[in-house]
This record gives structure tokens, sequence and C-alpha cells, in this order.
């Protein structure tokens, strides 16, 4: 299966593609592609600001692409990121705020209750793939929006800040903070986390023999099965590691840019990752790469749309087409006939 | 109470845009494509069907616009999944964002304003009366094209095994591609009837999930056209239902979450599963492998 | 009378390079039968399909494909749908916009009575049995009057009974004015009912003849171009029991296994004779563990029960499985991946948590160079090997990791000539090396061959057991058909 979803001709085609369907979609909205990507660009890298926020929409990206590629590695559809980003970060959140105790204790505490979450959510979607056989491309779908209701429901009802304004838990302490990387930005060590992991994850997949197991569940199952590689527990670890990654992303978004968590907390992270995922190989240290390019998108968006007069979700729609298109260019490369 | 016929009626009308979705849904996945595109075919329908009773002053327009635009959609990943060789589930998730995407950025461009168009001229309670009957029609003409016409059966034929249906002559992306066709033209119906039969509005987001509803419910119709149409009104009723019950203290996303939950619960066969189309979700040249198969086939063996 | 199909000078060569079929010239007379035969790999299947108008070659030129019916050695129909509706897919009787299905069932009695293909119209096709299926594909294509019918090796699994039928109705359609075209590695069934034989070898053909003016050496020596390889020799063993399976079954429905009783000695090739789908799969499957079953197995006294499949392989317990693409190979992965897998879990190809990546490739060049394996490197895909090499690769993985009972499911499925006797060779090798070996084939002729002892597989239980120099072929042959 992963096979399949690799765009043969490798990221650099993929970068190509995407700018070339973002010029298109400006031209469509009326505006001048030159002056919608020169906004866009210098929204993203004009300064230490805009590369520190870049930087940040980069981080919240990661994640829940790893997490997605980490599951189409095992051959399971993880389109449930997103409800396990929303799920880490509810954790984290009300145990960040329930939590009086030092940071280096909270932190810590705080990022496991994101990772737990995400993973039960992504547990869930795991024992009904390796249990019952049920498609998990369905079940993360639904899981996606119970986890929005649940959200909903715990932070507009009984878990609603007193103190805040929107739907939104309290704020945690600050001693509970990630520590910042850049002072008077919103760029936390969770960029530095979110690179150890992608190497950790590169070595896994590359050279352990559970990396091993796992490709080999994705790529061939029967030939697996037969190799003594449990399909089920194969399903349930990688639906619930996959769920973790994600759940550990939102909860660094709670612990280090929200500092509290917001029903608003991911703008489709979970769904953008499986674009970036696509784009990056599924290869974690090309993820990286691509988490940065989709950044600039992310961040610069809202200066294209506020310079150039093109409105941000031009993105979104641009995310949409290259996954159509970077997923296109698969099977291209012929293949020899068998007798 | 007379609030018995408004819970009925009001069920009916919560149920219609899920109906011609979940139909929709249903002839594609037993043509072999999992199409989860449906929420973003609902999305790109709704969003037409204003913009062009907008552009027009004619709902009826409208609605032929948002027909279009829901095959445009659909038929999209139909060619993807079976010209292109995309995963089906890989270009759904595209045409979603796209969807999602390209209605907010084209609120800005076709009416000015970000997060929802202005009041314009809709259907009517007479034309969404129509709509409510015309998408339980649907879902028993669909039903007979399905078992008695020589398209029906190309179509279950290919959501089996696509392979004899070429051996037999016949060519299976056509099939594949017309049953998206077929489904964008339900779809985007079911979309306007959000926008422009219930409403006059478009707003980001109203479709609120029900693509996915709509796949919950060819689970429990057990993929056949009155199985879904049947769990789609059970569905709508639920919804409505979740206006009785708030005032009764019961809290609104917990109904919303209902259909959701109830399809996790499908997912485990418990309430009793039928058998998926063999090659639902397989593309064109793999031999279809139940999806049951892989947690079956695995167990350990432990004799007994 | 002219020719009801006719190819010349046709060639295909496939994107990677690969000349399949080399300027053929093939005439087919109306109401013949005719043999083409060849080995594996010497490009039949690929002929048929261009006949069939399926595929189209690359160079030459085909009169009459329009009228050619195909069918498949693996059947392309539709499981859960009926028979009717298997036999008019495409070509539906109409009332007005809805499918005539009693003008459709009647299709099927009529071309059941006038063939002699008995098929109930209302069954569901995958409940049918295979010989019955095959009717049901054979039936399909008749319904479009062919003038042409080309069956790609239509007897591999059928039992003799069944083959003798399906040749009543193949003379049947050729007396009615029918041109057959029999694709075949089967000798035996050229001779008895062919007219006129045609043999392929790499992509040419290489001999043509009236059947009654050539002899099954003949023809033996024209597919082969030249002498079969000689097997390894079959040297004297002690025989101590390794393997011991006691009221075994497993699997459910036709093809289920329901019991047997059976010992595997160390040093012995056991051969399963038996046509497909009389639950050897279901018995290899329970063996390797990847099936649950009731009764008990053990090797060396020791019991496997407990044993999921990855603990058997580390117990000694090695299966070459039957679908080398799917159910052996990771054919997006290089060779030395490959030969890594169902023992990548275990020293010495695991040390800590990593995959010791140079253990792997001096296990990948071995096997290369001890089983021959013709690739550029062992960084190669596997996919991107023949056939004949991917199953070197499957065979010299089972076989270097110190097995002590293999069973081998048709291990010789679809490969070349001196790859078949490469494999064979290796199999008695181990045998002679003390190793158990289970061999499973459909081919009654390998099962001969190679095996100590033969055990018949009939609907799921053994029905016969002969010792080498006791083996009688014909009584085989009607035990294998339930006789």
């Amino acid at each position: 299966m992963t096979a399949r979803m690799r765009p043969f001709a490798g990221p650099v085609t993929g970068a190509v593609a995407l700018i070339v369907v973002a010029a298109a979609a400006m031209l469509l909205a009326g505006a001048s592609p030159i002056a919608g990507f020169a906004a866009l660009l210098r929204g993203a890298l004009g300064g230490p600001h805009q590369v520190s926020e870049t930087l940040v929409q980069t981080t919240s990206l990661l994640f829940p692409s790893l997490a997605v590629a980490f599951a189409f590695r095992a051959g399971l559809f993880n389109i449930g990121a997103e409800g396990q980003l929303v799920m880490g970060g509810l954790c984290a959140g009300l145990a960040g705020a329930a939590l009086a105790v030092p940071g280096w204790v909270a932190i810590p505490l705080i990022l496991f209750a994101g990772a737990a979450g995400g993973a039960a959510w992504g547990g869930v979607a795991g024992v009904l793939r390796a249990r019952f056989g049920g498609n998990e491309v369905i079940a993360t779908l639904m899981l996606n929006i119970i986890a929005a209701l649940l959200a909903n429901y715990l932070v507009v009802g009984p878990l609603h800040a007193p103190d805040a304004t929107g739907a939104e838990t309290s704020e945690l302490p600050r001693s509970s903070w990630l520590p910042l990387l850049l002072p008077d930005s919103r760029l936390s060590v969770a960029l530095l986390f979110g690179i150890a992991l992608a190497v950790s994850l590169a070595y896994v997949f590359r050279s352990t023999a559970f990396g091993y197991a796992l490709r080999a569940a994705g790529d061939a199952p029967e030939a697996a099965r037969r190799a003594g590689i449990d399909l089920r527990r194969t399903a349930l670890v990688a639906m619930a590691l996959s769920g973790a990654i994600a759940g550990f992303g939102g909860a660094t978004i709670v612990a280090g840019v929200l500092h509290r968590f917001n029903v608003a907390l991911s703008p489709g992270y979970g769904f953008i990752a499986i674009a970036v995922a696509l784009v990056g190989g599924l290869d974690p240290l090309w993820i990286l790469v691509a988490s940065f390019a989709f950044g600039i998108l992310q961040s610069g968006s809202l200066s294209m749309q506020a310079y150039a007069h093109v409105p941000k979700d031009v993105v979104t729609f641009v995310e949409g087409l290259a996954i159509l298109a970077l997923a296109t260019r698969r099977f291209v490369a012929p293949r020899t006939a068998g007798t | 109470m007379d609030s018995f016929a408004g819970f009925v009626s009001l069920s009916l009308v919560k149920a219609t845009p899920l109906v011609f979705a979940a139909l929709a849904g249903t002839i594609c996945e037993r043509a072999g494509i999992l199409n989860i595109a449906l929420e973003g075919a609902l999305t790109v329908g709704a969003f037409a069907a204003v913009a062009v009773s907008f552009a027009t002053g004619s709902p009826v327009l409208g609605l032929f616009a948002a027909v279009l635009a829901g095959i445009a959609l659909c038929a999209l990943l139909g060619i993807a999944a079976t010209r292109f060789g995309v995963d089906q589930i890989v270009a759904g998730t595209g045409l979603n964002l796209l969807a999602a995407g390209g209605t907010a950025f084209g609120l800005v461009v076709v009416f000015g304003q970000p997060g929802a168009s202005p009041e314009v001229h809709a259907l009517g309670a007479g034309g969404e009366k129509a709509l409510i009957v015309a998408a339980f029609v649907a879902a028993f003409v669909l039903q007979a094209v399905l078992d008695r016409t020589p398209w029906g059966l190309r179509v279950r034929a290919c959501g089996e095994n696509p392979r004899a249906v070429r051996s037999a002559g016949v060519d299976p992306r056509r099939v594949r591609v017309t049953a998206t066709v077929v489904a964008g033209a339900l779809a985007g119906i079911g979309g306007a009837f959000l926008s422009l039969g219930e409403l006059d509005i478009y707003s980001d987001g109203m479709t609120a999930g029900r693509g996915f509803i709509a796949l919950a419910a060819v689970i429990f119709g057990r993929w056949t056209p009155l199985g879904a149409a049947g769990a789609a009104l059970a569905f709508g009723a639920l919804s409505a239902l979740q206006f009785v019950l708030q005032r009764a203290g019961v809290p609104s996303e917990l109904m919303q979450a209902l259909p959701y939950l109830a399809a996790l619960a499908a997912l485990t066969g418990i309430v009793g599963r039928a058998r998926a189309p063999a090659a639902d979700g397989v593309p064109l040249d793999e031999r279809p492998a139940h999806i049951g198969r892989m947690a079956k086939g695995s167990v350990e063996n432990r004799g007994d | 009378m002219s020719a009801a199909l006719e190819l010349h000078g046709v060639t295909k060569v496939y994107p990677g390079g690969v000349r399949a079929v080399d300027e053929v010239d093939l005439a087919l007379e109306p109401g013949e039968i005719h043999a083409l035969c060849g080995e594996n790999g010497a490009g039949k299947s690929t002929l048929a399909q261009i006949a069939a108008g399926k595929i189209s070659p690359t160079g030459g030129r085909v009169s009459g494909a329009d009228r050619v019916g195909l069918v498949h050695q693996h059947f392309e129909l539709v499981g859960r749908l009926r028979v009717w509706e298997n036999v008019v897919l495409g070509r539906e009787p109409r009332r007005g916009a809805r499918i005539d299905a009693a003008a459709a069932r009647e299709r099927v009695r009529e071309l059941a009575r006038s063939y002699g293909l008995d098929v109930d119209p209302d069954a569901i096709v995958e409940t049918l049995p295979v010989g019955v299926a095959q009717r049901v594909e054979i039936m399909r294509e008749l319904a479009r009057e062919p003038r042409v019918l080309v069956l790609d090796e239509p007897t591999a699994v059928l039992a003799p009974v069944e083959i003798d039928a399906l040749f009543r109705t193949l003379e049947t359609l050729a007396a009615r004015g029918t041109a057959i075209l029999v694709i075949t590695h089967k000798l035996a069934e050229v001779l008895a009912h062919a007219e006129r034989v045609t043999v392929v070898r790499a992509g040419r053909v290489v001999m043509r003849s009236l059947v009654a003016e050539t002899s099954i050496d003949a023809i033996a020596h024209a597919m082969v171009g030249g002498t079969i390889p000689a097997l390894a020799e079959r040297a004297r063993t002690d025989v101590v029991p390794a393997f011991v399976a006691r009221d075994v079954a497993a699997g459910d429905g036709a093809h289920a296994l329901r019991e047997a009783t059976f010992e595997v000695r160390g040093g012995e090739i056991v051969g399963i004779a038996g046509v497909e789908g009389n639950g050897q799969t279901a018995l290899a499957d329970a063996i390797a563990g990847v099936l649950p079953y009731r009764g008990t197995m053990s090797l060396n006294g020791r019991t496997l029960e407990t044993l999921g499949a990855g603990a058997r392989i580390g117990a000694g317990v090695r299966s070459i499985p039957q679908d080398r693409q799917r159910e052996a190979l990771v054919l997006d992965w290089s060779i030395a991946e490959n030969v890594a897998l169902g023992d990548h879990d275990r020293a010495p190809l695991r040390r800590g948590i990593a995959i010791d990546r140079r253990a792997e490739n001096a296990l990948a060049t071995r096997i290369v160079e001890r089983f021959d394996v013709r690739t550029p490197s062992i960084r190669t895909r596997a996919g991107a090997l023949s056939g004949g090499n991917q199953q070197k690769v499957v065979v010299g993985r089972t076989l270097s990791g110190a097995p002590v009972f293999v069973v081998a499911f048709q291990p010789t499925r679809g490969i070349d000539v001196g790859a078949t006797a490469l494999v064979q060779s290796r199999l008695i090798e181990a045998r002679n090396a003390g190793v158990a070996v289970l061999l499973v084939s459909f081919e009654l002729d390998e099962v001969l061959a190679l095996a100590d002892r033969i055990l018949v597989m009939y609907r799921g239980s053994i029905a016969g057991s002969f010792e080498r120099g006791a083996f009688d072929r014909a009584r085989i042959g009607a035990l294998m058909a339930g006789a």
C-alpha cells in the first residue's frame, strides 16, 4: 500500500507542482500570482517574527504529518490525525489546568497526557480494525467528528473556564508553558521535539526490526503474516502510536502556543497533514522539509489575503489539489509484465 | 401533541440531505469506490446552488448548478481513481480539502464576504417538499436500477470483481466513473437542499459532517439503496430528536454524536454486519481481498 | 476453408524490453482442436491474450480476434453473482430498461443443454466447485458465439474425470465448427485430444506438427530446447519421525481440511497429490500457523499448538507458500530486505532493536550464489525479477534458515525448466541432509518424481498412501477424483 502512496518523482516535483497550482488559483481569484507569492513569502519569511511564526506552523503540522505517515507506512489510512490532535490537546489542556506542580514535573505530564489522549483516540480505530476488521478510514472519520463534539461539549459546558471569553479551558500556569526558543515569539522547544521525533522515526523505519515489521505489514500483509508478523497487533500498535504522535502535537500547541485548550486549536492540521505526508513521500526527514513548506503556506496566507487580496482559503484549495496532483503521479512507472 | 407532526416533518427535513448523500455513497461503493468526498460534494452543491441563485435569481437554476457541481467533484474522484490510479481515500481527502477551500474562497470572490452568503431566492416550501419526496423516490428507483437493469448488474459486478467485468467486454473504468457521476448528481441535490431548501443562505461548514454520516448510513443500510435511505431517515430522526431532548437537558453534542457512535458500533459488526462489496475501495488492477480477511486471518494459532 | 484466426509475424515487447512473443505465425482452422505448448514463461499466455484481442501486439497482424473467446486459467467471474448474471454480463437481454431475466436463464439452460455443461442458472458462483465454475466461464464465452475459443491451462484445476468432460464439450464445439486453441504444458492431454500442435519456446514457434505425426518425447524436447536438466541424486537416508499431525482439521466450506493424520520423517519427501481445492491450502496454512485448526501437531516431539507463525519459523517449520508474489515476497523491497522476512525478529539478523544489515546482505549474497538467482544485485527490487528468480529467492530463504520441516506448496508453479530443476534439486538435497519435506503439488508428475511417499488428498481427507516403488499412477489418479 505505501509504495503506491509514495510520489514516485519525489518531493522536488511535488513542490514545483504545488507552486504552479497555487499560481493558477491566484489568477482565478483575479490577483497577480507574483504579488500573491511576494506577499505570501513576505508574510512567512519577511523578518524574524515572520520566520518564527512560520516555524510555529511548521511544528504544528509536523506532528500530525508524522502521525499520518507512521500509520500509512504500516498500511493503515489514518484520516483521523485531526481528531487525535484535538483529543491530545484537550487532555493536555485539562491536565495543564489541573496540575499545580513545578514546571519540570508538569510539562512532561502535560505532554504525556496529550500523547495518551491521542493514543486512546487512535487506539479506538486500531481496536476496531484489529478486533473486528472494521475499516479504519470510516472509523477515523467518525472519530474526528466525535472528538470535535466532545471537546466542544466539555469546553462550552462543564469545563468552561470562568475567565475565558471563547470556548476554552483555563490558562495553564506560566511554569507549565513550554520554554521558548526565541524570546518574544511563540516558537517553543516543541520544534526541537518534532525534529528529534522525525529523526528517530527515520531510524525506526530504516533500521529497526519493529520498523521492518510495520513496513512489511503495510507493503505485503499476506507475506508479513506468514513471516510471523501479527497483523492485528501491528494495526493496533500503529494506530495507537500514530494517535500518540498526533496527540503529542496537540499537547505542544496547548503547552507551547495557546497555553490553554481552545476548540479552534486546529485549523485542520490533521487533514493538511495528509498532504504534507504525501509531499514528503512518507519519509520522516522529507516530511520535516515538507512541513516547513506547508508552514510557509499557512503563515503566509494571511498576509497574502491582506496585501495581495487573495483569500487565504486559496491555500486549503491548493493543498487539496496538491494531494490529488501528487497522488496522481504514482503508477506512472511502467510495470514489467509477468507471465 | 402537535409537536409529533412537527417532529416527523423535522425528521424528514433533517433526513433528506442524508438520504441523497447515502444513496450517492451506496451507488459508489457498489461500484467499488469508497467515496469519502461526499462531504465535499454536499459542500460544493450547497455553495453552487446559492451562488447561481444569487447570480440569476432562479433557485431552480441553482439546483441545476448544484447537480453539476456535485457531478464535477465526484467525477474527479472517479476519474482520478480509475484513470490515474490515485488511491481513492487519498483522492477523497484531497477533494474534501479542495471543496472546503474552494467554497470559502468562492464566498469571497462571489459575494465579497467571508463566512456566509447573503440571503438568496430559495426553493420555498413547495420546492422543499418536492425534494423530500424526490429523495425517497430516488431510493426506490435506485434499488430497482441496481437490481434489475443492465447498468445495475455491471455496477454490482464492478464492486465485486472488476477484472471479471473487463473479461466480459465491459470497461470497468467507465462503470465506476458513471457511478460517481450519478452519485455526484445525488449529492449535489442533497447540498442544494441544505442551502436552498432548508435555508436560503450558504455558510462555511454548513454540511457539518453529513457526508460522513452518509457513509455510516451506507454501512447500516448494508450497501442497498433502500437500506441506506432507511438508515439516513433514522439518523435524520435522531437529529430532530435532538431539539426535543435538548429541552430535557440532554447535551446536543451527544445527540449529534449518535450517528457517528452508531457507525463505530456498526464497524464492530456487533449489530450485524453484511459483507461489503469485495472490491469496495480496491483499485481496478488489483484482485479484491475482503476487508475483514486481515483481522480474521491473522488469528494467532492456539489450536483448540 | 479460410482460417478462423490468423496471426502473422506477431511480436510483443513489454516496456521493460522483454520480448514475450517474437514473430509468431499461427492459423486456426474452423473445427480443429489445436494445442499450444510451451514451458512456463515461453510466451503462451501473452499469445493467448493477443489472440483474444485483450492486449495489442507491438508488431505483426492479427485477423479474426474480434470473434475469440478466452477462458482464463484463474477464472474471471463475479463470485457473489448468479450464474446467469455472469453469463449475460455485458450483453444483457433487455425488456424495456430492465434485464430480461427469464430470457437470460433460458439462454443459460440452452447453452447447458447444447454443450452438455450442467449448471444451475440461479446458483451463486462462489458456492460452485472449480470444475463447475469453469463451465460458467466457458458458457459466458460461448454466449458470444465465438468462432475461436482459447483456453489457458484449462485442466490445471480439474480432476481427471472433469478433464474428460471438458474435452467432450470441446469436441462437441469443434464438431460444430468452432476452432479451439488449448494452451497447456500437459503433453498427455495434447496427444489424446488435439489434432495439431504448435510449440513455442522463448516467444518463438519452434515446432508445428500434426499430433498423429509426433510423440510426447519430440514435443517435450522442443519445449525445453534440449535435454531436461537432471535432478539431484536421491541419497539413502536414515529416517526418523520429525513432524506428526494427528486429527488435524482446519478451515471451512468446500475447501476445508476435514481430517488429516500423518507423519513426515526427517530425510524423506512426502508428496501430497490431489486436485486443487481439496484441503491442501488449509493444511499448509494450519502447519504454517496462519490458520486455526483442531487436532495436534508436533515437531521432534515438541507440540506446536502454542506457537504462532513466527515462533514456528523459529522452531524450524518453514514454508514455501503457493503464491510467492503475495504470500512470500514484498515486491517493492530489495532482495536483501526480502531474505530477512520471517527471520527479522531473531538472531543473527536482529541485533538489539536493529536489523543487522551486514548479516542481511551476507545472507542475500549467499542465497543469490547458491540458488543461482539471476539479478544485477542484491539491491534489485524483488518485483523486478522473473518468476523463476523470485521463487529461487523464496526457496533460498526457506532452505537457508536451518529448517527441520519444510512445506513446499507448488514450489515450481509458473517457473521455467531450469528454475524448476534447481528448486527440485535443492529440495532433494535438503531431504538428503535430513530435513523433513512435505511437498504439495497439483502436478501429479512432480509428486511422482520427488516423493518418497505419496498421500492422496480428496475432499479434505487423506484418501490413500503409497510408498515409493509401489506408486500406481492410475490408482492415485482415481483416488484424486474420489473413486
